[in-house]
């Protein structure tokens, strides 16, 4: 292949390594006003009036609302529960929770206008912790649900009581994972512009830009075709930017002012009312044989929903069911509930759900193979999928490379070697290394995110001059999608990639696309390319024979010139047939429009059925070195092997993967929002709420395995997701060899592994 | 609230603005001059996106008043490219893979040049010291480090 499979330099580095690109924060349009939000100081209160009259008179103040001046509809993000409005209706349910806004002339008014609304509120007692929320008598958030569960999920699949029963192990415990904040470097933002036909334009950093149509048209009360989403460069997002109150705020002003209005959070809005990971308390029961074989599993979960629902629901899903494609567990049964807290609503992070129960189960496994003593990484292999099976649920495995991760990083780590030096190495020092193993699986594509469909489409021009532009609807946030998609578009085309450039996504230009989640661009997005590349060089081929005057099946492509299949003459370039192709069509460009369904289907009334058209697998390896005197811990060296099905851009995939595990890192030891009793964020800024600097992190050793999956772009698999969910539990595996201590809560910070330490030696 | 004249000399150029007494050299900046290539990330001195030299210092434009900049010589990211052509530090990132969302990218290259332009032969650890007030959030800084260091060790041409 020429161009699948090499590190060729992403597209837009260069503009960013010199502060050209433009993301949102940096636009500037003519006559733009600058909003803020008034946010609630309490968790929990009724809202018993608004006085905006010296906002108002502040010169430079162009407009403030409230509840009051928006469409007052109530919506949700299409899994049932409608509890958002744009601004608070009559109770405010977080300390960050949105009450009023501003537009005024500048950031330094408006905040002033802010700080001059006065509300009178009427203090409701709150809860923070979503176990608590189910006591008798908690307070209520919302009158729908009044016992404080917004989804409750079950599943089973064969007989779980009956395999518990035949069991000759059955282990348990009880784990909570943190509520981790995504920590992107550009705030939320957006910016909302209205013209006189009423069609509302928005500059979104967003990962979703049709879809968000769909939901701000709701919440707005007009069609989504009137709305356009425009997408410029993003700055990270790892599953945080999806719908957001921000946008429709700024909509709201932008309305009513006939301005364009920019809005910013500032790191402290960003942290106390962005959409932070889902918090989880999972308890895992799982029923072995003496020679390691799962024969059953049952969970139970208590899942944080935050103030309203974004995206807890499928995030619960996932969560309990998701991971039955790691191993085959064969009779399994799930329950978790999603409860409503006081606290900031929490939404999709990197992993969705998939990560916190990989945290559960891979602790698990470790302990279970302890118990039974056997190597952890034996007892994974015995439970492994092979390529072809279907898992209890009904998902096709086409190809599995978790195997060949096991014993591909084996060989990096030498795994088995440096465990037995381990254990006759001394007990008695200061600092304690330990090494520990995890694995992952993940989707690539999620069919019933999107209930309608899954699929993607773009559209693929060659032009009068030769330049290729790929028109696609899926959303690069910096992890190299657009180059991915443009490799895969020149390697179907044999176009060189300088010729090539990527259209910003636009929905008034490209089609229907679902956006970047689930893991799914480079696979459903890819595909969708690929699809669209075929049909255009199929149209440039016709177009070449007819202007060459010889048979198509003479011809070829390469380097973006038409060539002669046999001698690899060069018969004339891209240009030249593009310049041919327009000029005798009326100037219609050589175009090629394709799109991609996978041959996945929505899931029945009991979440049968296949829904990622791959699975990517893969397993991580973290040595520590724990500090028994100050309990901190250094992740000294660190391994990771993934099956990515077929490697389109090394060096983009080596940055994703590394990425992923620095993340991992900081969830594992670092992470966590802190509430004081009143529910105000403790840390909510950077120096409080630390994520991995340069000095925290180990060297990343990263492998791929290629399964080249039939179903896969030139048989690839994803990699954003499944990047960061073994890492935490690679690291607690970790920390257990070293010290002996397990710990069943995230983060593992110094003063726990102290105190846990001291309790041991007592 | 009260605005004053400040004048600033960026890249070489000088810059009359009037504005809010209050603002800091990252607001001027992006603001008032519209010169966005120096990020806002925390705007609190915790993240390093806004970092900028000054006489020869990388500081977080966000910590410094634009009033009390007046005086100094202050490069942001604009200036390391001459034309076309990148700063080797630039190249580096960009043939590193040292660059994703790009949003700290700049931040990171100023605090590159600061460090190589006092110690063109750092080590690795003097790196990872130099680059510990900026974050990134997408590449785990192992490529960031080693565009830095191939830089040093002059394996780029630019």
């Amino acid at each position: 292949m020429n161009v699948v499979g090499k590190s060729i330099t992403a597209l837009d580095v260069k503009d960013k390594s010199r502060g050209i690109a433009e993301y949102v924060t940096d636009m500037q349009l003519p006559g733009m006003l600058i909003g803020k939000v008034l946010r609630s100081p309490l968790a929990h209160a009724k809202i018993k009036s608004i006085d905006t009259s010296a906002a108002e008179h502040l010169p430079g103040v162009k407009a403030v609302i409230t509840y009051n001046d928006c469409p007052g509809i109530p919506f949700g993000l299409g899994f049932g529960q409608d509890d958002w409005t744009i601004l608070a209706k009559d109770k405010v349910r977080f300390v960050g929770d949105e009450v009023a806004a501003v537009a005024a002339i500048d950031e330094e008014t408006a905040l002033r206008a802010v700080s001059l609304i006065k509300v009178n509120y009427e203090e409701l007692p709150h809860v923070l912790d979503y176990k608590d929320a189910l006591n008798d008598g908690a307070p209520v958030l919302h009158d729908e649900y009044p016992d404080n569960i917004a989804f409750t999920f079950n599943i089973e699949r064969g007989e779980v009581d009956e395999a518990f029963e035949r069991a000759d192990l059955v282990v348990e415990a009880t784990y909570r994972t943190s509520q981790a904040y995504q920590a992107y470097l550009e705030p939320m933002a957006g910016i909302a512009k209205w013209d006189s036909r009423e069609n509302l334009t928005m500059w979104l950093p967003i990962q979703i830009p049709y879809k968000i149509r769909m939901i701000y048209g709701k919440a707005l009360g007009i069609s989504p075709g009137k709305i356009r989403v425009i997408k410029p460069a993003i700055g990270g997002a790892f599953g945080a930017k999806f719908e957001y109150p921000l946008h429709l705020i700024a909509a709201i002003l932008a309305k009513k002012t006939g301005n364009p209005v920019k809005m910013v959070n500032t790191r402290e809005e960003d942290m106390e009312a962005g959409n932070p990971r889902v918090p989880m308390e999972i308890n895992v029961q799982l029923a072995l044989t003496k020679e390691g074989k799962f024969i059953g599993k049952k969970s139970r979960l208590f899942t944080g929903n935050g103030a309203r629902t974004v995206y807890g629901v499928p995030i619960t899903s996932t969560a309990t069911y998701r991971i039955d494609a790691l191993y085959n567990f064969e009779n399994v049964r799930g329950k978790a509930d999603l409860i409503y807290t006081n606290t900031a609503p929490t939404g999709c992070m990197r992993g969705f759900g998939n990560s916190q129960m990989t945290v559960a189960m891979e602790l698990l496994v470790d302990q279970a193979a302890q118990e039974l003593g056997l190597d952890p990484m034996d007892v994974r292999l015995k439970n492994a999928f092979n390529d072809g099976d279907l898992n209890a649920h009904g998902w096709k495995i086409n190809t599995c490379g978790l195997q060949a991760s096991l014993d591909k990083i084996d060989e990096m780590c030498h795994w088995k070697e440096r465990k037995e030096e381990k254990s006759s190495s001394e007990k008695l020092d200061k600092i304690q290394k330990g090494m520990g193993l995890a694995s992952c699986m993940h989707v690539s594509g999620n069919r019933p995110f999107f209930r309608p469909f899954d699929g993607a489409s773009s559209i693929i021009r060659i032009g009068e001059a030769g330049q290729i532009i790929l028109i696609h609807a899926e959303c690069d946030m910096g992890q190299g999608q657009d180059t991915a998609f443009a490799q895969l578009a020149c390697e179907v085309l044999g176009a060189s990639f300088d010729d090539i450039e990527v259209a910003m996504v636009d929905t008034q230009i490209s089609s229907l696309g679902l956006g970047s989640f689930a893991t799914r661009g480079t696979v459903i997005g890819g595909n969708g390319v690929i699809n669209a590349a075929q049909e255009a060089r199929k149209v440039l081929m016709e177009a070449a024979a007819k202007m060459t005057e010889k048979p198509q099946d003479e011809l070829d492509s390469k380097n973006s010139f038409i060539i002669d299949k046999k001698t690899g003459e060069e018969l004339c370039t891209f240009a030249e047939v593009g310049s041919d192709y327009a000029f005798s069509h009326g100037g219609m460009t050589l175009t090629g429009v394709g799109y991609y369904i996978p041959p996945t289907v929505l899931p029945d009334s009991t979440y049968y059925g296949n829904i990622s058209p791959v699975y990517p697998y893969g397993t991580h390896v973290a040595e520590v070195e724990v500090d028994t005197d100050t309990g901190h811990v250094q992740v000294t060296n660190y391994w990771a092997v993934h099956d990515v099905g077929k490697v389109i851009n090394p060096v983009l995939l080596e940055g994703q993967l590394e990425g992923g595990v620095a993340q991992g890192i900081g969830w594992a030891l670092m992470e966590d929002m802190y509430y004081n009793d009143e529910g105000v964020l403790m840390n909510p800024n950077f120096l409080d709420y630390r994520i991995p600097g340069a000095k925290d992190l180990p060297p990343i050793h990263t492998a791929f395995v290629e399964t080249n999956d039939p179903n896969g772009p030139f048989g690839a698999k994803g990699i954003g997701e499944p990047a960061i969910n073994p890492v935490a539990a690679a690291v607690l595996n970790a920390i257990h060899d070293a010290v002996g201590i397990r710990f069943y809560e995230l983060p593992v910070t110094p003063e726990k592994l102290r105190k846990a330490l001291l309790e041991k030696k007592a | 609230m009260e605005k004053i004249l400040i004048t600033l000399n960026i890249n070489g150029d000088e810059h009359q603005v009037h504005t809010y007494y209050t603002r800091t050299l990252l607001e001027v900046l992006r603001e008032d001059l519209h010169i966005k290539g120096t990020k806002q990330g925390c705007r609190a001195g915790e993240c390093g996106a806004c970092t900028v030299i000054m006489d020869d210092k990388p500081v977080n434009a966000c910590m410094v008043l634009a009033a009390q900049a007046q005086g100094n010589t202050i490069v942001t990211i604009e200036d390391l490219a001459q034309g076309d052509e990148l700063h080797p530090l630039q190249e580096s990132f960009v043939e590193n893979g040292a660059i994703q969302c790009g949003y700290c990218s700049p931040g990171f290259i100023m605090v590159g040049k600061a460090l190589l332009d006092k110690n063109p032969d750092p080590t690795e650890d003097e790196i990872e010291t130099a680059v510990s007030g900026n974050i990134c959030r997408c590449t785990g800084y192992q490529k960031i480090i080693q565009a830095i260091d191939k830089v040093a060790n002059n394996e780029v041409v630019s």
